[in-house]
């Protein structure tokens, strides 16, 4: 019995480090590929003399592709999306978890339909919508409709957070003496802290990692990363190797911030759903 | 002092008040005692202003609240679920209403307070801890101690010791009362427990179904209550009531024929009625009307034995003292006796409320 | 502030924002009324003729071919293994501990950086991939170059990203699952098979549907997986209604007609949300009537 038992056990782990060669395998094979030279790009697979010139030529800003400014674009949209969208969406997910009312029901449903609408359905008329406003290409088009991903996430999230707080604390502080705006401030804020820093995490994460907005409502100024990313494929010569170094570096904010809020992911990846 | 008239507060189709009046005197201790889901909770937050009444005004000394903010009404609330501050310690969970704009102490004025409080309530230990490592019964105090810290209008405790252990509760019941913010400041208390109303309460208003059915002292509630459920609330084991109606004389003839009971009822003869006595007011072979019946079964409780004893088709329970009712065995004979002054009269139940009490001697 | 109007003043940013994106829709919903396209900046008004054209075209209906076997294709290996994954880390082996920190990491990339992964190791003659294959003799498959091994390799890397996110909301499932009807069944001495049959399926079986259904939409969806990978080729074989839409709207410049298929696309994601959603509250009454 317990050698069987032992048995299905190394097999179960068999089993599981057979699925995170199949999940990480092609994170490392970045890496290596992003560490050839050139000259060895096709003619080596595992044996090479590695170099950052990848790296160097990426960051260098060389090819003609300005990948520097790409990832300050991401950084920029990515930050302001998330800034805009908590100002206006924790008073919102506040209020809507605090207060049944007309309307609020209709606007978190909205918002929800947001999260599964094919972008395209926004973004066309917006393609041309922007160039008639004058903010195709720019940091403020770009915030504007990164909204259809984080506002969504963080007022659903948010929303779920605050539901979970009794009332009666933030009515123990009026009962005190502090006004709504200081029971707020100084009771439910602070305990939704960490939800708050999660879900802003995340949804700067998706913002980042967003490839369609920037794609089609973006050409040069306002392009970010992922499109930056992309465009070392093209041309004649396939450049492998930079192309790697560009997927690497565009992917490693995300994943460090991802790595800190792994507590918080369940509820965040599932609208609130699942709580963990 | 607290008035409440015509509250009416609905919560979609639940009408949680019904038009609740509700009268507590200056510097009385007023227990409101109910069922759960009778309105009790939203009775205490509607006069705090946590709730808006749909209908029917809130009086504190005499002044309308209408509009009035929670913050601006000066009165301090103890909640069921003590709504302490878990991100804070047990100080600054005190501190908290003297750091507010209303009650704003200087900070060494402030920790004195504090300190007093603390003393009072037996945590002057417990100040650093947080919340979260707090016993029940230690939130409870800390709780209470962040309504007594400050000055209030009026404290209103939502079932501040349910959640203790019944040797606590006792105590804290004990302690509560002695305290002298508690005896100087109007105060109602909110309960589902009888035992702890007859304790505490220098009146007792008996809310159901979002409306007061009976207030008054606790001799009033005990001995003149409003219905049979008023008088099923109070009292352990509870009041015996035998069906029954009046006969041409004014008298009380049970419904199987079994016990008559000489009296003059303020009722129309044949009326159904049901009367009452309680427990403790039944003797054995006392004085008073006699009624025979058997023994059905017995019970110790301690130093009493409660007896329960066939009475023709009915059953009636009854306290009697250890030693008068050592011996008794299943169907022996016994002799009960009640007095007049001890019986209570009630009209006969109905599905849509519980009988009325009859005057009668 | 009067309290009745406090919450409308809360959420009045937010409902001005979300005007500013529902506007675009509404705009585009009033587009395809009209021939308007690049070449045709003065539209005329053309009623419904996009959505005639749309449901008569071949090219609309093998579109909408490959995004359901896409969606249906990924959502379903996606589950069993997601799953499995979450079953095999739930024994809290060493192994799974480790490993479980780092589970999301796929997640976490964009998926059009995926993609562009994928591509370069899916490349027929100096991928990676097949470099790998050719000890087992299958050194040249055209991963991406016919059109079965196009949609596959697509739906691969759907697996690949998002695996991880089924894994992590079954694996959260798993932990808040209640103890004692477990630790009944193993009193009875129920079988393991017995009992992930009995209990644990149709108590995790609400957290699994959670993610079928963020899956299932999610890819009916899917754009930035193929666009990098294979543009829809080879051919239209990989043509899904969100790239068949952005070519024929920004490729092309017939906008109305392009927003024609996004909307038919957000029609039938509409639909297919009403439906799911349904089933998982009976889904969720049923879990609760086993715990």
């Amino acid at each position: 019995m317990t050698v069987k038992k032992r048995l299905l056990g190394w097999l179960a782990d068999a089993a599981l480090v057979l699925y995170f060669v199949f999940a990480l395998f092609p994170i490392a094979w970045m890496v290596i590929l992003s560490l050839k030279p050139t000259n060895e790009l096709f003619s080596t697979y595992f044996s090479f003399s590695p170099t950052l010139d990848g790296y160097r030529t990426v960051l260098g800003d060389s090819e003609g592709i300005p990948f520097v400014r790409f990832f300050v674009n991401s950084l920029v949209v990515s930050v302001g999306a998330v800034v805009l969208s908590l100002l206006v969406g924790l008073p919102a997910a506040y209020a809507s978890a605090r207060w049944r009312f007309k309307g609020s029901e209709n606007l978190m449903f909205t918002l929800l339909s947001f999260r599964f609408a094919p972008e395209l359905t926004v973004i066309i008329p917006l393609f041309v919508l922007y160039q008639k406003l004058g903010l195709f290409d720019t940091y403020v088009g770009m915030v504007w409709v990164l909204q259809l991903v984080t506002l969504p996430l963080i007022v659903w999230i948010m929303r779920s957070y605050f539901a979970d707080l009794t009332p009666e604390l933030e009515q123990a502080a009026l009962l005190d003496g502090y006004t709504r705006k200081q029971a707020f401030v100084r009771v439910a804020l602070p305990l939704v802290k960490p939800g708050v820093a999660a879900v802003s995490l995340l949804a700067f994460i998706f913002a980042w990692n967003n490839f369609v907005f920037p794609l089609i409502l973006t050409s040069n100024e306002a392009q970010t990363v992922t499109v930056g990313a992309l465009s070392f494929l093209g041309g004649d010569r396939p450049k492998y190797n930079l192309t790697a170094a560009a997927a690497l570096v565009s992917v490693v904010p995300p994943l460090l911030l991802a790595l800190t809020i792994q507590r918080y992911l369940v509820r965040g990846l599932s609208f609130g759903a699942v709580k963990s | 002092m607290i008035r409440l008239s015509g509250i009416r507060k609905t919560y979609g189709k639940v009408t949680a008040l019904d038009g609740l009046e509700l009268d507590v005197r200056e510097g009385e201790f007023f227990c409101l005692l109910g069922p759960s889901g009778a309105g009790k909770t939203t009775t205490l937050k509607t006069i705090a202003g946590l709730e808006i009444p749909d209908a029917g005004t809130v009086e504190l000394d005499g002044e309308d609240m209408r509009g009035v903010e929670p913050y601006d009404r000066g009165v301090a609330m103890c909640f069921e679920s003590y709504a302490l501050y878990p991100h804070k310690s047990a100080y600054d969970n005190l501190a908290s209403p003297l750091r507010s704009p209303r009650h704003r102490l200087p900070a060494d004025r402030a920790r004195e307070r504090i300190g007093e409080v603390a003393e009072l309530l037996g945590i002057s230990a417990l100040l650093d801890r947080p919340v979260g490592r707090l016993s029940n019964g230690q939130r409870q105090r800390v709780a209470l101690g962040r309504v007594l810290v400050r000055p209030a209008r009026a404290f209103l405790l939502d079932e501040p010791l349910s959640h203790l252990d019944a040797k606590l509760r006792q105590q804290m019941r004990a302690e509560l009362k002695a305290i002298g913010a508690v005896r100087r400041t109007t105060t109602l208390y909110v309960t589902h427990d009888s035992v702890e109303a007859l304790a505490l309460g220098d009146r007792i208003g008996v809310i159901r179904d979002g409306r007061i059915v009976q207030t008054g002292t606790r001799e009033e509630i005990w001995y003149r209550p409003h219905d049979t459920e008023v008088a099923r609330a109070f009292g352990r084991p509870r009041i015996n009531l035998l069906p029954g109606a009046i006969a041409p004389d004014g008298s009380f003839r049970s419904a199987d024929g079994k016990v008559e009971l000489p009296m003059r009822a303020d009722a129309a003869p044949g009326t159904e009625v049901l009367v009452g006595v309680r427990p403790r007011d039944i003797e054995l072979n006392g004085r008073g009307h006699e009624l025979t019946g058997t023994v059905y079964v017995t019970e110790v409780l301690g130093r009493s034995v409660e007896v329960t004893v066939r009475l023709g088709e009915q059953h009636v329970s009854l306290v009697a003292p250890r030693g008068g009712a050592t011996g008794l065995r299943p169907d022996d004979p016994v002799r009960l006796s009640v007095r007049p002054e001890n019986l209570l009269l009630f009209e006969a139940d109905r599905p849509e409320r519980p009988g009325r009490r009859i005057d009668h001697d | 502030m009067r309290l009745a109007l406090r919450p409308y003043l809360l959420i009045i940013p937010a409902l001005l924002l979300t005007c500013g994106i529902l506007y675009p829709f509404g705009l585009g919903l009033y587009y395809t009324l009209f021939d308007f396209s690049a070449s045709k900046p003065q539209p005329d008004m053309v009623r419904f003729e996009n959505y005639e054209t749309v449901f008569t075209q071949d090219a609309f209906w093998n579109s909408a071919w490959v995004t359901v076997l896409y969606a249906v294709g990924a959502a379903a290996v996606e589950t069993v293994l997601g799953v499995a994954v979450a079953l095999l880390l739930h024994r809290s082996s060493l192994v799974g501990r480790v490993l479980e920190k780092i589970l999301i990491l796929p997640l976490m990339i964009a998926p059009v950086i995926a993609a562009i992964i994928w591509k370069l190791m899916l490349q027929p003659s100096v991928g990676v991939v097949n470099y790998l294959l050719r000890p087992f003799g299958l050194g040249g498959v055209q991963w991406t170059d016919t059109p079965t091994g196009a949609l596959l390799s697509s739906i691969a890397v759907d697996v690949w990203v998002y695996t991880p996110f089924v894994a992590i909301l079954a694996l959260a499932g798993l932990r808040s699952l209640p103890t004692s009807p477990f630790e009944a069944a193993a009193v009875d001495g129920a079988g393991w098979w017995y009992t992930f049959r009995r209990l644990t399926l149709p108590m995790l079986w609400p957290y699994v549907l959670v993610a079928v259904i963020f899956r299932f939409m999610d890819s009916l969806k899917v754009f930035d997986i193929i666009y990098a990978l294979t543009e829809g080729g080879p051919g239209d074989s990989t043509v899904v209604l969100q790239i068949r839409a952005y070519l024929e709207a920004i490729r092309f410049q017939r906008y109305s007609f392009g927003i024609s298929y996004t909307i038919v696309l957000w029609a039938v994601v509409y639909l297919a949300a009403m439906v799911l959603v349904k089933h998982l509250g009976k889904i969720q009454r049923k879990a609760a009537e086993v715990k």
